[in-house]
């Protein structure tokens, strides 16, 4: 007996009191983090980079919470001072291919024919590598360092945001209240500012949203990997490469940064979902 | 969803499952087929450490040729570092110029050419014409070769010959049979069939082999160079054998199912400083701060988990020409810090490094990663050497051998090396310290030093050569030329069921015919 049945994915509306409660949970604390990453300098027990070789692999204990590294650096303060490193660079690059990557796709459509084409050809170039080996090839080019991971990622993934706003860009660009602005006299700097931007936004800044999870996991894989923070630079994913070989033995050294990458990653996606269906106008009516 | 079809997933699912756990629990058993086979690990077989093959006239592709029972040198060394007859059953040195060598008579290579004179002589004229190291140590002026025996006149006198030949560029090999693929045709008990640089090289039988059958039909040697993936492989049984594991990690191989072999050798952490002028180092009282703000005690206590001895000259203590009878800088940081300020380096902007004359005190810290704890051994000193205010930059790469040929790339060198390979000091200084040092890359020379070696490699007598051994170490720490940090317990592990694969003084010989898998 077939009885059909209403599909349960999507369709169903989200309770917006639920969903302001989301927002507010996974808002605050991504908030925290961010705080947490600015002030990290304030927030550490102990210096992050003091060797104390007499305290080495020291497990967790009410003096170090977390433990201490083989070179008995406590592994909270490291954590904490890592975040700085981890969270901190990931919103500057996520911002910086927002903006960037929405400004070239923002002027091509406005701009089209030949500009439009060879700007579009060219993110195509880029979008044709596979992500995170390109930013291999490309960090381990410039050499080891953050600022070239972090380079080395905005390469790669401002043509996503450019293609976005292009698109978004384009669907808009023959609505009536663009063609009423144009009419108005707005020059293009203005039209760009008050009625494109506020209009393609939404899209744009859930893409951003749910970018930041992963790449803060690509920015932590290219430093385990070896082309990303040096050391002493406290950087989760290279503090975890540091310290692989001690998982069996000290696993605290390991898993503090591990959790640190798991818990931040957790943390922005679910607030990347939470905006997305708040922004959802399904979820709105 | 119909029955049939959620059993076929269920069978799917499972298929799946099985599927993805082929890849655990590879623990080979020792007899495939019949045959008894093992697989070592080594994290030191390759092109980093300059062993891209076995052919032992190319750099210190030597050290794989006698390690992995390829080759066999004219004479041997006891686990005491004494000489004693191998390829060679005696030898005689009738005058100061002349060595006189009796071969072993049933000797065949495995190219199925029989061991003679003739054969040794076109190995070692081939060897010096290919190995500017070897050509240097031997100085060899003529060779004559009847039927087994061998007369090998030098240029100079050469009290230490014996040691040399004993090296592993020495490794006797068949010329005639060619160096195809950098393999190459030894009398060792075993045969090179296959390699490929960097990832693996495999072993046969040699059914020929003069000192008795070996016990293993094959042998597959493969380069790890990553610690934690070889005690994983360890641990999975993919490799029986291990050789170079991160001593982070023994204690997960200190139980029953593995066995350590352990011995102390000459092998040593050390920092070789560069004198190229645009380098910190070229500044005498940077060097004496560098040598007195490495904390050698506590990089071995607890880096190293007490698996070494923190280093005082060029060599252990105990030998005759021993690193305690030489005096070299201590830890000492606020000593340090006194010696940059007299030399006008200070710290003007409080950022916590000096400077001078508006320049950074940065050392550029050049080290590898194939030997475990060189790295941990950089930032260690990073630290120490922070706090008396040098900046340490470090670059821990496998390309270690391309950027040291570049003065400008660094000021440190920080590698593992065996001082006394050939059981004689003269061997250390040729290599790094004389102004015509092979390996001399920092450009270090003290005409001192170059006479002492002038002396050295002309005198017989053993406590006059150890006592220049002294004199010369005593140089090079005054100038800080060098920084030793520590000498190394060198180990091998292996699953229980391997026997007679035991760790040697000199860190050469590894597999032989002994070894076996029950």
């Amino acid at each position: 007996m077939n009885v059909k049945k209403e599909p349960t994915i999507r369709l169903q509306k989200i309770q917006p009191n639920r969903l302001n409660q989301k927002l507010y949970i996974f808002g605050g604390l991504a908030l925290l983090l961010i705080i947490c990453s600015f002030f990290s300098d304030q927030l550490t027990p102990y210096d992050p980079y003091l060797q104390d070789l007499s305290l080495t692999k020291a497990p967790p204990s009410s003096e170090h919470l977390l433990g201490t590294d083989r070179y008995g650096r406590d592994m909270l303060s490291r954590v904490i001072a890592g975040s700085k490193t981890s969270i901190f660079s990931t919103l500057l690059l996520v911002g910086f291919i927002a903006t960037f990557g929405s400004l070239v796709g923002i002027i091509c459509a406005r701009v089209g024919k030949t500009f439009d084409t060879v700007l579009m050809r060219t993110a195509d170039m880029f979008l044709a590598f596979p992500g995170l080996v390109f930013a291999l090839a490309v960090a381990a080019v410039l050499g080891g360092g953050v600022h070239n991971a972090i380079f080395a990622l905005a390469a790669i993934s401002w043509p996503k945001y450019a293609r976005l706003a292009r698109s978004q860009t384009l669907a808009i660009e023959s609505a009536p209240f663009i063609q009423a602005a144009k009419m108005a006299g707005s020059g293009p700097i203005k039209l760009i500012r008050k009625h494109i931007l506020p209009n393609i936004a939404g899209p744009i800044l859930v893409t951003a949203m749910l970018d930041i999870g992963t790449m803060m996991m690509e920015l932590a894989g290219l430093s385990f990997l070896g082309l990303g923070a040096k050391p002493p630079i406290p950087e989760w994913g290279s503090m975890m490469s540091d310290t692989r070989n001690l998982l069996p033995t000290q696993p605290w050294v390991t898993l503090a940064p591990g959790f640190a990458i798991f818990i931040s990653v957790m943390i922005f996606n679910l607030l990347g979902d939470t905006v997305r269906d708040y922004l959802d106008p399904k979820n709105r009516r | 969803m119909k029955n049939w079809q959620k059993l076929t997933a269920l069978a799917l699912g499972v298929c799946l499952s099985l599927g993805v756990m082929t890849g655990c629990g590879n623990d080979k058993a020792a007899s495939t087929g019949g045959q008894k086979v093992l697989t070592i690990g080594d994290t030191t077989f390759n092109s980093s450490n300059e062993e891209p093959d076995v052919n032992p006239h190319n750099a210190y592709a030597g050290w794989a040729c006698i390690r992995y029972g390829i080759g066999e040198t004219l004479i041997k060394y006891t686990d005491n570092m004494e000489i004693q007859p191998w390829l060679a059953v005696k030898w005689e040195n009738p005058d100061e110029l002349t060595w006189k060598f009796t071969l072993r008579d049933n000797v065949t290579f495995s190219s199925g050419r029989k061991l003679d004179a003739t054969a040794v002589k076109q190995c070692f004229e081939h060897l010096v014409a290919s190995n500017k190291r070897a050509a240097q140590d031997l100085k060899i002026a003529s060779m004559e070769a009847n039927g087994m025996e061998l007369i090998i006149k030098t240029t100079e006198p050469k009290p230490a010959l014996l040691n040399y030949l004993g090296d592993p560029y020495g490794c006797i090999i068949d010329v005639d049979a060619g160096f195809e693929n950098g393999l190459v045709a030894g009398t060792g008990p075993y045969i090179a069939t296959d390699m490929k640089t960097d990832d693996h090289l495999t072993l046969k039988k040699n059914e020929n082999y003069w000192g008795g059958t070996p016990k293993l039909d094959k042998i597959t040697i493969r380069t790890i160079t990553d610690g934690n993936t070889l005690a994983n492989a360890l641990q999975s049984g993919e490799v029986q054998a291990a050789y170079g594991m991160a001593y982070e990690s023994y204690p997960l191989f200190r139980n029953d199912k593995y066995t350590i072999s352990q011995i102390s050798t000459s092998r040593c952490f050390f920092g070789k400083m560069n004198f190229a002028p645009d380098s910190v180092c070229a500044n005498p009282a940077v060097r004496k701060a560098i040598s007195m703000g490495i904390d050698k005690e506590n990089f071995v206590n607890k880096l190293l988990d007490s698996n070494g001895f923190p280093a005082n000259g060029v060599f252990p203590a105990g030998p005759a020409f021993g690193g305690d009878k030489v005096k070299a800088e201590e830890f000492d940081p606020e000593g340090a810090k006194k010696v940059l300020e007299n030399a006008g380096w200070t710290d003007t902007d409080g950022d916590g490094i000096r400077e001078k004359n508006g320049k950074k005190l940065v050392v550029k810290w050049l080290t590898y990663p194939s030997r475990q704890e060189l790295p941990l051994l950089a930032e260690s000193a990073q630290a120490t050497l922070k706090d008396i205010g040098i900046e340490v930059d470090i670059n821990n790469t496998a390309d270690n051998n391309q950027v040291v040929k570049d003065p400008k790339a660094w000021d440190i060198y920080a590698m593992a090396n065996v001082q006394a390979p050939t059981g004689d000091p003269e061997y250390w200084f040729t290599v790094f310290a004389t102004s015509n040092a092979t390996k001399n890359q920092g450009k270090y020379n003290n005409a001192k030093l170059d006479e002492l070696e002038a002396q050295l490699s002309r005198e017989f007598n053993p406590e006059k050569r150890a006592q220049l051994a002294l004199e010369m170490q005593q140089i090079i720490l005054d100038d800080h030329a060098f920084v030793f940090c520590s000498f190394l317990k060198m180990s091998m592990i292996s699953k229980a069921n391997v026997k007679n694969y035991t760790s040697h003084a000199c860190d050469y010989y590894q597999v032989t015919a002994d070894l076996d898998v029950e």
